[in-house]
This record gives structure tokens, C-alpha cells and sequence, in this order.
């Protein structure tokens, strides 16, 4: 099985090597790192594509991060290879939410009405910027750029695949040229 | 090096004003402003300003987490699109 990474999602990366039988420190980005304590195998990005790699061991530390010892891997050189590489791992293995929670992938390809005006257009994409996450919706003619939080995105409907928004007037034209 | 303590937080002028009167009004308009050198200020909180990154306005929803921080650090310059040794992977 070849997956893309668009089927994917970003887990972590591998930290640094820890001792000298192939163990590694891995860095889990995710809010409760405690969820994965069960992992038995990851995706790592070697040169573009994703491999997987099954797990021998795995504990998990404070702070995000956790020791891993790789099958196949059992000496410092070869855990070498993989330090620094991005962890990655299929969609389908993300925990289910309820329905008022969702995650910033779910969002993409969805329809955006505003109260207001009615459909705006589809989420081109999700940009996860610190602090500001924005959903991006290309009409014709110009970019339109919505913050992600309470106070503009009013519900978020995953069965029937729309995003209830109300914006002002100004946010829809702000980058109209 | 930090910024006296004897001088308050820079904010432009026009921006200001524009706060000012958005808070005033009450209204949750969109401030737009080319100033990202300006500090975030509990005046702006709960307000929207489009920031421009030098080539499109990125609407900020400031919060109170942000205050103290300038509006350039929420508008995002650069595009990172990979590394060019991964690029060069990509092709063979």
C-alpha cells in the first residue's frame, strides 16, 4: 500500500537517536500525546515518500515526546538514517470527534454560506497559521480569507458538507482588487 | 534590546484612530492597515484587522493572547514549499 501524503497527517518527526541499539526520540505534535501510547507502526518520510515503519516499543514522556525502538533498526547508524524525518499517519487512524468538533482537513472542499449573502464558494484550503487559522475560499474573481473562530464561523456541518458563516461586508471584498 | 519603559507601545497613529472609533461605534468592521509594526493593544481586542503581508490583506481576529504582540507576527510573509534538496528528490 503507496499513500499520499494528502491521505496522511503530520504526526511528529524523529527527534534524535537515543543510545546505541537503534533507539529513537520521537516528537509527537498532537494535544494529548497519551492517545498514541498503543501505536504499533508509523509512515516516515524518506526522500518524498512515505514508508512504514513498524514499532517494536514505544513510551511515551512528557512534553510531547517518546522513546521508539523501530523493527529493523538496531544500531546507532541505521537509527541515524531516520533522525530528523517526519512522522506521518493515515487519516482513517485520527480519533472520531463529536459532531460540533471537527478537524482543520475535514473543512476542505466544503461549501461556505454566509447568512447574508448566501454561498460564497468552496474551502480552497485550511491555513493554519499560529494563532489566526484561516479558511481560504477562491470565488472568480479574488481571495477571501475568514478567521476560524466563534465569532464568524457559526456551525460547521460535516453530513451536509457546509460551513454557516457571518462575516462583514468588508471581509469578503478586503482583498478584491 | 527591549523598548523604554518610559515610552508607550508604538502604534500608528491612523490605526489608532481607526480603533478608536471601531470601539466607539461598537461595530465589527474590518480594519485594513499596512502597519505590521504595530503593537497589539487590549484596545483591539475583538476586533478584525486585515494586516498586509506585501501582497494581500490577512484579516487578524485579534484575541487577548495576542496583546503585546505586533500584527505583523499573525500575517505570515513567506510560503514555505519545501527545502530545494527535497524538490530535486521529488524529480528522479
Amino acid at each position: 500500500m503507496n499513500l499520499d501524503k494528502d491521505q496522511c497527517y503530520h504526526l511528529g518527526h524523529v527527534s534524535k537517536v537515543r543510545g546505541f541499539k537503534g533507539e529513537t526520540v520521537l516528537f509527537l505534535d498532537v494535544d494529548n500525546p497519551a492517545d498514541y501510547a498503543e501505536l504499533d507502526s508509523v509512515l516516515i518520510d524518506l526522500r518524498g515518500s512515505l514508508h512504514p515503519f513498524f514499532i517494536e516499543s514505544l513510551t511515551i514522556d512528557d512534553k510531547g515526546f517518546a522513546r521508539a525502538k523501530f523493527e529493523g533498526i538496531t544500531t546507532r547508524d541505521a537509527a541515524t538514517e531516520i533522525s530528523g524525518k517526519e512522522l506521518f499517519l493515515p487519516l482513517d487512524r485520527l480519533p472520531e470527534l463529536p459532531d460540533d468538533r471537527y478537524y482543520l482537513h475535514e473543512l476542505k472542499g466544503m461549501e461556505v454560506r454566509d447568512e447574508k449573502h448566501g454561498a460564497i464558494g468552496a474551502v480552497n484550503q485550511v491555513l493554519d497559521y499560529s494563532h489566526n487559522p484561516l479558511i481560504q475560499v477562491l470565488t472568480r474573481t479574488h481571495e477571501i480569507l475568514i478567521p476560524l473562530n466563534d465569532d464568524f464561523v457559526k456551525k460547521v456541518d460535516k453530513k451536509k458538507g457546509q460551513i454557516e458563516v457571518s462575516v462583514p461586508d468588508e471581509l469578503l471584498t478586503v482583498n478584491k482588487l | 534590546m527591549s523598548r523604554s519603559l518610559k515610552k508607550p507601545p508604538f502604534v500608528h497613529y491612523k490605526l489608532q484612530k481607526r480603533v478608536d472609533d471601531a470601539q466607539s461605534a461598537g461595530k465589527k468592521s474590518v480594519i485594513k492597515t499596512w502597519s505590521r509594526a504595530s503593537t497589539i493593544t487590549p484596545d483591539f481586542v475583538g476586533l478584525t484587522v486585515a494586516v498586509h503581508n506585501g501582497n494581500k490583506f490577512i484579516p487578524v481576529y485579534v484575541t487577548e493572547n495576542m496583546v503585546g504582540h505586533k500584527l505583523g507576527e499573525f500575517s505570515p510573509t513567506r510560503t514555505f514549499r519545501g527545502h530545494a534538496g527535497n524538490r530535486k528528490d521529488k524529480k528522479r
